[in-house]
């Protein structure tokens, strides 16, 4: 059936056919046509089925309205939730119906219309909400055929950023002459427009501009506006978020010649211009869903833009002025105009003069149609009187609703204009205007003109000259519903919601507009009411004895069109989504075949390394053995460090730590914490003088950043007088530290000028000097509880120093040691790990540290709330060490500690379990309710698989008075 | 092949210091005329990059000469990678990697800006026929392969 | 995403911040308030529909804490400051 192709006309090229599929049949189309043209012109009638009730559609509009079509493309282009009159068609195209299996002409769910008066709005809150909607809702959604998400991850999208002094969305008469006049004035313009090809509306309707052919005009504006360096301008491209300070989201759709599939564009724009158009709306009758039945706009582009003859015997049903011409246009197409009903009881003689030769029903309405599988008639009623007219095309027109979509989006008001029954913008929230049909012009000389203004009230510019077109007169009568409308009337044709549904709703006391959208979904999701949300808020007006604008509206909510994931994630998708972090020896632990992990501050650092023949268990036992009973090394880099220098720096830092700094000498370290002003445990650290006006502050890895952001806020908003300066410098040195019995030997063995005695170099000290040749600094600290030296060397030195202490240290054994052997050496001490015991609830009392707060009258952040919280006995969740009872037993971290084992409130919970090297056996730590009191009790971890007895002790399993530390 | 007519090169290690407060006279340089401006006097650039901070930038080589001349200075060399983004295509680079607007009217011939780029901490300055982006040192594998992927280097 | 600006960088995209809490009272000394102010200080800042005053780090830029007046139906923003 391709006898629906007119043989002239149309911006299709002819010489350039294209082979497509839909839903598994082969078709030829043309290259300018859309996936819907195409099909329409094939005379495919029924292309997708509803949402709900699977009832049998077509296609309804023209553009990004479409409601009813929506497909997944497949094979290379497979995107989900397609407009398939937004789709252009390209040679190979293959698609499918979004909601129909096998196929939107014989569709199996298409029982659920049998069933139909069984789920109203409202039916699955009523029904699926025992005992759990979750355990509904993936058959629901499976029936619902919301599409699917493409398969496989592709990463060519690409999102950017942009500024603009002017960004005009909507390329149609207002927009285009907006971008002139910004764009001769040298104004940064970013022009985006929906359409594939720009010029709005004109490519629907013969028009002239300037004595011209509009088209014409449209062609001279695109070629002078690229002409200019200062423009930008996209087509197929929506802006399709409006957010706060001019933030627009801009969806590119397969920007070709970069090879990409998509492209997000965020603009910040010094002003925005709104030029999005109109839309025409349904009117609420039954079967007005039928195929065959589209909006009388659609029809007009249908034939002008795609030589397409979408009916050979039509109907139209208007209740306003613009229909008329789409009935001209038809007559000059070959169809039948059988009648034009128009709802108005008198119909303007500028109306009539444009369909000479037509019967013209005024006072008339439509109130149902009629066909099995498409449109045969429709019926028509007047004065208690109601026939059958036959047709298999009905031209619906229900007026303009201007897409005021992002002009809300960015908060700016609206307003009822009686004149058009519709919202239009009134004040805008942000720099922000509208012009054109968005702004309720009807008249294509009004468009133009608007659009000259805005860009001239937007850049302060003079009156630009605007070249004359016509306005043609427009008048409507507003008409919702028909009379008799119910539940095969849709209001929301994409979201299956019908003329009964809102009446359900309002019996229910659903009156609120807002309330009538979520009782009934209409006006939501992907289609946000394009064609049938002002019919909603008319419909309801109408039935509450209101005016439209004593409804309102609802929120407007972005995205306008569907917009692709990969087009909002861009290139953060795949294997690099996240920025994680090397240090200089990371190519080293992995050619030894490390296993890598993230770590804290997104830094990946080696785990452990296996050697041929290890478990995972083997592996950590052996690395954690090595560091007791001989010495490891491992890559401290991570570590976070700042430098803080200036006269106050020591009593800054007695004001953020536990512990005075303002008394160390030079070379000379302390261990404190950092507590947030309300007490609780922020950090723990080492923290040194390296001369009398320089302090070195260590953090934990995954704390640095909010180390060094809480020090420059005190300093920068509560010490704005004290000189001191805060240096990050964590990147500016590297470590690898020794530790173990044997880690003083090995330094010796490296080469150092550093005397390394207990006496001359105690723990707790730090000194610089050189180590292998290198310049180095060397800390006395410890996280594994044994004698260690953390060796500091500029980044670009550190390979070359952990060369050199593995050579040195071979004779003693000495290995690599990953943060699994790490953590269970720090929990055999009872080394205190963020994330574990520090969870950001736990004061230093807590945690049994209340040795490391300073006695004495002076003030420290957080001492205050720590007293207070202290002034109180309530029990805290306290830190303890456990064993559990069946020593080979393993407990999660993590897990919940209960009365018995009881499924009872937790009393707290397991903060680290390990397999000890020094026991030979399980152990960890956890904080738990009154704790401290309850020490060598048996408490329990609550697990699926039952009850864990352990035993509470002190939490230090190994050398609890420090000697190997201090040795 | 790229998808953009782009080049880009990681740089090798160069002198960094960080000065705070009053500029010292023997930094070599005078002082920028404006927050996130530089000046340049043969192969050293000094940055206003903050209120009261001062980069100054300058080969390797140099690094002990300045750190002798600079006692209050604090030597960051290890701190940042930097990467060089030129040709005809370095623009669209930074559009994709940076929020920062780069127009000639945004951000003039002698700009240098700490930023973000791919949502992480970075300094831009314009290079001839491109631009300089540098990264904190520990990010420099991962930037680089975003730059890979935007560029769309296979 | 707001657009903040920074009194040193200029106009800048809010992603280049961290959000730093709502501008609270200068830090009082501890030792001269009874436990209810000092938890009514700590705790109690005011969370209005309208004008708020609250602190910004510029992580990204510059490095300057900032205080800001902004509105948290509109977001408009009234004025940033260096410090407090």
């Amino acid at each position: 059936m391709a006898g629906d192709r007119l043989p002239s006309r149309g911006r299709i090229d002819r010489s350039r056919p294209l082979r497509f599929r839909f839903d598994g049949r082969d078709y030829t189309g043309f290259h300018g046509d859309t996936l819907a043209s195409a099909l329409l012109a094939n005379g495919v009638r029924i292309t997708a089925r509803s949402f709900k009730y699977h009832r049998a559609r077509g296609i309804i509009g023209a553009g990004v309205e479409e409601p009813a079509t929506l497909v997944e493309l497949e094979g290379d282009a497979a995107s989900g939730n397609r407009i398939a009159t937004t789709v252009p068609l390209v040679e190979g195209l293959s698609a499918r119906a979004v909601h129909a299996w096998p196929s939107a002409r014989f569709d199996l769910g298409a029982v659920n219309q049998l069933i139909a008066r069984l789920i109203p709005a409202g039916f699955y809150y009523k029904t699926f909400k025992w005992p759990d909607w979750h355990l509904f809702e993936p058959a629901i959604r499976r029936a619902a055929g919301l599409g699917a998400v493409p398969p496989a991850f592709d990463d060519s999208y690409e999102t950017r950023h942009a500024h603009a002094d002017l960004l005009i969305a909507g390329a149609g008469p207002a927009g285009l002459m907006a971008a002139l006049v910004a764009g001769r004035a040298g104004a940064r313009v970013l022009l985006m427009d929906e359409g594939i090809e720009a010029g709005g509306s004109l490519l629907a309707h013969k028009a002239a501009i300037g004595g011209r052919d509009a088209l014409d005009w449209v062609a001279g504006a695109v070629a002078e506006l690229a002409a200019m360096p200062n423009v930008t301008h996209l087509q197929d491209a929506t802006a399709w978020a409006y957010r706060e300070h001019n933030l627009l989201m801009v969806h590119e759709r397969a920007p070709r010649a970069d090879g990409l599939r998509g492209r997000g564009w965020r603009v910040r724009a010094r002003q925005v211009l709104v030029a999005t158009g109109a839309i025409e709306r349904i009117i609420g009758f039954d079967g007005n869903d039928r195929p065959g039945v589209m909006l009388a706009s659609a029809v007009q582009a249908h034939l002008n833009r795609w030589a397409v003859r979408p009916g050979r015997r039509a109907v139209v049903f208007t209740n306003n002025d613009s229909a008329y011409t789409v009935a001209a246009d038809m007559a000059a197409a070959g169809i039948a105009v059988a009648a034009i009903v128009d709802s108005r009881a008198s119909v303007p003689g500028t109306a009539r003069a444009q369909v000479r030769g037509i019967e013209v029903l005024p006072g008339h309405l439509v109130t149902q149609t009629h066909g099995a599988r498409g449109l045969r008639a429709v019926s028509v009623t007047a004065g208690g009187r109601s026939w059958r007219i036959p047709c298999d095309l009905l031209a619906v027109s229900g007026g303009w609703t201007p897409s005021v979509h992002l002009w809300s989006q960015s908060r700016s008001s609206l307003r009822w204009d009686d004149a058009l029954s519709a919202f239009v913008p009134d004040r805008p929230a942000q720099a922000v205007t509208a012009a054109g049909a968005a702004a309720g012009a009807t008249g294509l000389g009004q468009a133009l003109r608007q659009g000259a203004e805005a860009a001239c009230a937007a850049l302060g510019l003079p009156a630009p000259e605007v070249p004359q077109a016509e306005d043609a007169p427009y008048a409507i009568e507003p008409l919702w519903t028909v009379p008799g409308a119910g539940a095969k009337a849709f209001v929301d044709i994409q979201n299956d919601v019908t003329v009964a549904d809102l009446e359900l709703a309002l019996r229910e006391g659903y009156g609120a507009i807002e309330h009538v959208k979520r009782y009934t979904t209409g006006g939501m999701a992907m289609d946000q009411g394009k064609t049938g949300n002002l019919t909603i808020v008319g419909a309801v007006a109408e039935r509450l004895g209101l005016t439209p604008p004593e409804i309102g509206t609802t929120t407007y909510r972005p995205p306008y069109t569907p917009v692709d994931f990969g087009a909002v994630a861009g290139q953060q998708a795949g294997p690099v989504v996240l920025p994680y972090r090397h240090t200089p020896l990371t190519a080293w632990h992995k050619a030894q075949g490390a296993v890598m992990y993230e770590a804290g501050a997104r830094w990946r650092r080696p785990g452990y390394y296996p050697r041929e023949g290890e478990s995972f268990q083997q592996t950590v036992d052996r690395e954690a053995r090595t560091v007791r009973q001989g010495v490891g090394v491992y890559d401290g880099a991570p570590l976070g460090k700042y430098l803080l220098r200036g006269a106050d720096a020591g009593r800054f830092l007695d004001l953020v730590y536990t512990r005075p700094m303002s008394g160390l000498r030079p070379g000379q370290g302390r261990y404190a914490l950092m507590l947030t002003e309300d007490g609780l445990i922020f950090d723990d650290g080492v923290c040194f003088r390296l001369d009398e006006g320089r302090f070195l502050v260590s953090t934990s890895t995954g704390n640095a950043d909010a180390v060094g952001q809480a020090l420059e806020k005190l300093l920068q908003v509560e010490r704005l007088d004290w000189d001191v300066t805060i240096t990050n410098i964590t990147g500016q040195w590297g470590n690898a530290t020794l530790c173990g019995p044997l880690a003083r030997d090995v330094l010796r063995a490296a080469g150092t000028d550093i005397d390394l005695s207990g006496q001359a170099f105690p723990f707790m000290a730090i000194r610089d000097g050189s180590v292998a040749g290198l310049r180095a600094r060397v800390a006395r600290v410890s996280f594994t509880g044994e004698l260690s030296f953390e060796i500091n060397v500029r980044p670009r030195d550190l390979p070359a120093l952990w060369q050199a202490v593995l050579e040195a240290g071979a004779a003693q054994g000495i290995a690599p040691i990953g943060s699994e052997a790490n953590h269970v050496l720090r929990v055999e001490k009872g080394f205190l790990s963020l994330g574990h015991e520090v969870d950001g609830t736990a004061d230093p009392y807590d945690l049994g540290m209340g040795w490391a707060m300073a006695k004495g009258p002076a003030d420290f952040i957080g001492k205050r709330s720590v007293l207070l919280r202290r002034s109180s006995d309530r029990p805290r969740r306290e830190l303890v060490g456990f064993r559990p009872v069946d020593p080979e037993r393993q407990v999660p971290e993590g897990a919940p500690l209960t009365p018995q084992g009881r499924k009872e409130a937790t009393e707290g919970f397991v903060t680290a379990c390990v397999r000890s090297v020094v026991e030979d056996r399980w152990l960890g730590l956890a904080l738990l309710m009154d704790g401290r009191a309850r020490i060598g009790q048996t408490a329990h971890v609550r697990l699926p698989e039952g009850a864990v007895a352990v035993t509470l002790c002190e939490p230090v399993f190994h050398d609890p008075s420090g000697e190997r530390l201090r040795s | 092949m790229t998808r953009y007519d782009v080049t880009i090169t990681r740089l090798p290690l160069r002198a960094l210091f960080e000065m705070r407060g009053a500029l010292p006279g023997d930094a070599g340089l005078p002082p920028p005329p404006a927050p996130l401006r530089l000046t340049q006097a043969g192969d050293r650039v000094l940055a206003m990059t903050g209120p009261a901070r001062w980069l100054l930038m300058a080969p390797l080589a140099q690094e002990e000469t300045l750190e002798r001349a600079l006692p209050e200075a604090v030597a960051l060399s290890d701190t940042l990678t930097f990467f060089a983004i030129t040709g005809l295509g370095a623009g669209q680079i930074m559009a994709v990697a940076s929020p920062l607007d780069l127009h000639a009217s945004a951000f003039p011939e002698d700009g240098c800006a700490f930023t973000e780029a791919f949502g992480i901490r970075a300094l831009v300055r314009r290079l001839p026929g491109g631009f300089e982006i540098g990264v904190d040192a520990s990010h420099a594998d991962w930037f680089a392969a975003m730059l890979d992927r935007v560029a769309g280097c296979a | 995403m707001l657009l903040i600006d920074c009194p040193f960088c200029g106009k800048r995209t809010e992603s280049e911040f961290a959000y730093g809490g709502p501008a609270l009272a200068p830090r009082p000394d501890p030792a001269a308030l009874t436990d209810a102010e000092w938890v009514d200080w700590l705790t109690v800042p005011p969370n209005p529909l309208g004008w708020v005053e609250e602190r910004w780090w510029h992580a990204r830029g510059c490095g300057a804490w900032l205080t800001l007046r902004r509105h948290t139906v509109t977001h408009e923003i009234a004025e940033v400051r260096h410090g407090r």
